[in-house]
């Protein structure tokens, strides 16, 4: 009885130490895991926000939900939810490569096409200001649509080449789209058969 | 849209923005001209595109495919 009465406090302490060494060892282990989780971010939200905007929220919530739980406390749930981010990183950063890629291919492709259908319709609107008379089809109100729509095209294609060579490839599509439906629509006023490649979209 | 403008082979190059006009029987520059642009006296506009197959803006051939500036 009085060996166990000395034995008792002794586990308690050891037990105590125990429990303290593991909680600093996974309180380490949460704390390295969400560095390794934010370098990992840090690395590759430029590219991500870039090309998936929509996307890059949800590691931002998941890095905080993980702070949030290790100021808890709680480094369980802090190292678990900081374990997973760095697979997630990789999933957006292939998926913001693959969109890159995508939109290089449409500004590739719009940019060898738009300035000639820009070129067909300024040089219809160029003989139609010639003529005596507006062929069929065509009234003068459409034609000074078509003009309007062409100068605003021809404009916008000028700031997509711009957004293009500062680098945000993202914006240089958006504008190439705009100005690939401005044209097409010049051209149905001007009773012009209008490319293949632009009615598809 | 003109049903005889047509558009260039598609095949090779899907954004050729080139608009042509296959001639019909009957048909002259002047004609042509009147159609696309209203005015038979821009035939000249016509023929200078097409210089390279037309010699004389007075002979065209039936099922000659002509570009329309």
């Amino acid at each position: 009885m009085k060996s166990r009465k000395y034995w008792v406090p002794i586990l308690i302490v050891v037990f105590g130490l125990f429990a303290a060494s593991c909680g600093s060892a996974n309180k380490d282990a949460a704390t390295a895991a969400i560095k390794v989780a934010e370098d990992a971010w840090n690395a590759a939200k430029g590219e991500v926000v870039k090309y998936i905007p929509d996307q890059a929220k949800g590691v931002d919530d998941a890095i905080k939900a993980a702070k949030e739980s290790f100021d808890k406390g709680n480094f369980d749930a802090a190292l678990a939810s900081a374990k997973a981010i760095p697979d997630k990183v990789k999933e957006l950063t292939a998926a913001a490569a693959a969109r890159k890629a995508q939109l290089a291919k449409s500004w590739e492709e719009m940019s060898g096409g738009l300035p000639r259908m820009l070129d067909a319709v300024k040089s219809r609107l160029s003989i139609l200001s010639q003529s005596k008379k507006l062929p069929e089809g065509l009234d003068k109100a459409k034609l000074e649509g078509a003009r309007g729509g062409y100068e605003a095209a021809a404009k916008m294609w000028d700031d997509a080449k711009a957004a293009f060579s500062g680098g945000n490839v993202a914006d240089a599509v958006a504008k190439a789209n705009a100005v690939k439906e401005k044209t097409v629509e010049a051209m149905k006023a001007l009773n012009m058969q209008v490319p293949q490649a632009a009615v598809k979209g | 849209m003109a049903d005889e403008e047509k558009q260039q082979d598609t095949g090779s190059d899907a954004w050729d923005a080139t608009q042509w006009h296959v001639v019909s029987k009957g048909e002259t520059l002047s004609k042509i001209a009147e159609k696309y642009y209203g005015d038979p006296g821009l035939y000249m506009k016509i023929f200078e595109a097409n210089s390279d197959i037309l010699k004389n803006p007075d002979l065209i051939k039936i099922g000659q495919k002509l570009r329309i500036p």
